[in-house]
């Protein structure tokens, strides 16, 4: 298949990034390349039509997992593979290296980004709400300088996120967990274990109480399940308080369908696999 | 200073690239449009490279980059430039087989063909990841591969054989 011509920039550094992109106003549409594992095939299939490619490949500073007193920094450019097999991110975020080991098929894993997959802004993604549930903070670089900006603000609808055309996102930090918080990950996939989450469901309880629970694949974009997270809170759950939390996240949830599943079909599973983790986070032996 | 797609006079602009290609230095000019797999495959004429979904999802296209499989129709040719490159090529360059493509012969492991070199390269990668591989390991790094022809089942075999890993019957 051969795509329309475009113009090929390889940076070296931030500046040179933000540079490429232009004011993000003008009728070039310039667009990050990372990993290449979503921008190639939407073009491919004509979704985008780009007048210049921006390379983060040779980009100082994008890669790579750092920790200091268990807070995690992770570059954008990071591989998911890389990510899902990093000791720091297994010891402080073991949801994270979790989520990332289960994104498609393991060469894909070594090719795409973490930051690719989040500015993508797809709702059924694995990492996106393990970052949710983790409260991670997104560092955003643009021509008016770096912002921070929380995770629940960053996917702001369809496809869409909080970064501008003219921005680039460069590391994702994600703050200490408490020690002894329970997590897990859970993802189900009808078809194919490669496929992307009909649902993915990120939870985390901390030792005082605190819960966070996040939906990937239902809504638009991936969401903390707010009533759900508040009412998780309190330790040993009976049987019934669980079935009422699972209620009330089927009831919160504004699913999107597809050919994958109806609107009340994911609601249902909303129900169902809230249940499932809630259930899995009662036994869940705390050792760490 | 970024490296540019220089567009110069013509029409449709070019990029330098210098690559290692089976072990030989490429120094070419490529469309940045052009998929790595597409120049291989058109521009040094290596066709052992297939192409499939070109989307990332068949595996047919897989090579090596730094060692490392990646599927090459989702990079483009200019992405190729400071690496190295390994195709299907390179595997058994002689008159011989190499023990894995023997070990797809004798186990029955493909029919077409049309999916065995991108199964080649995964199956490489992983063995030259020295990680340690199990069965279902063994099956989790094969998923990104589709074969239309065997059902797997003589694919796992083959690649179990070569790799030393035990199967368990199901
Ligand atoms: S042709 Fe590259 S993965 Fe299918
Ligand atoms: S042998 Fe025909 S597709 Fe695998």
């Amino acid at each position: 298949m051969i795509l329309p011509p475009f113009e090929y920039v390889e940076c070296t550094s931030i500046e040179e990034v933000i540079d490429a992109l232009g004011d993000g106003d003008s009728d070039r549409d310039a667009r990050i390349v990372a990993g290449g594992t979503v921008v190639v095939p939407m073009m491919k299939h004509d979704l985008l039509r780009p007048d210049v490619l921006v390379s983060l490949e040779r980009v100082a500073g994008l890669e790579g997992v750092e920790q200091s007193n268990g807070e995690i920094t992770i570059g954008a450019l990071a591989r998911h593979r890389e990510v899902s097999r990093s000791e720091s991110v297994r010891e402080a975020a073991p949801m994270l290296a979790q989520a990332c080991g289960l994104v498609a098929s393991p060469v894909i894993r070594s090719m795409g980004s973490l930051g690719g997959n989040l500015c993508y802004g797809e709702s059924a993604s694995d990492p996106s709400p393990v970052l949710l549930a983790l409260n991670a903070r997104l560092h955003v670089s643009g021509p008016n300088g770096t912002r921070t900006v929380p995770i629940e603000d960053f996917f702001v609808g369809f496809y869409e996120t909080a970064v501008g055309p003219e921005e680039v996102l460069t590391h994702v930090e994600i703050p200490r967990q408490p020690r002894e918080s329970r997590w897990t990950y859970r993802k189900w996939t009808p078809r194919a274990r490669e496929d992307k989450p009909l649902i993915g469901l990120a939870a985390t309880i901390r030792p005082d109480g605190a819960a966070r629970l996040a939906v990937g694949g239902i809504n638009p974009t991936p969401v903390l399940l707010g009533s759900a997270s508040v009412r998780a809170s309190d330790s040993d759950l009976s049987e019934r308080e669980v079935n009422d939390i699972a209620d009330a996240a089927a009831a919160e949830v504004d699913p999107f369908e597809d050919l994958q599943g109806s609107e009340e079909y994911r609601r249902e599973m909303v129900r169902v696999w809230v249940g499932r983790v809630l259930r899995a986070l009662r036994e869940v032996e705390v050792d760490r | 200073m970024p490296r540019v797609t220089d567009a110069g006079a013509q029409m449709t602009p070019t990029v330098g690239i210098r690559c290692v290609v089976n072990g030989k230095t490429i120094e070419d000019s490529v469309e940045p449009r052009t998929s790595l797999v597409d120049y291989l495959r058109h521009g040094v004429g290596l066709t052992g490279t297939h192409v499939g979904c070109e989307q990332g999802v068949c595996g047919m296209c897989t090579v090596l980059v730094d060692g490392v499989a990646a599927k090459s129709c989702l990079m483009l040719a200019p992405q190729a430039d400071g690496h190295e490159i390994r195709t299907i090529e390179s595997v058994a360059p002689g008159e011989e087989l190499h023990p894995l493509q023997e070990a797809l012969r004798d186990h029955h492991g493909l029919q077409c063909g049309y999916c065995t070199p991108g199964f080649v390269m995964t199956a490489l990668a992983l063995k030259d990841s020295g990680a340690a591989c199990d069965e279902a390991t063994l099956r989790a790094e094969l998923s990104g591969n589709l074969c239309r022809c065997t059902g797997y089942q003589n694919i796992v075999t083959a690649v179990a054989e070569f790799l030393g890993v035990e199967e368990h019957p199901a």
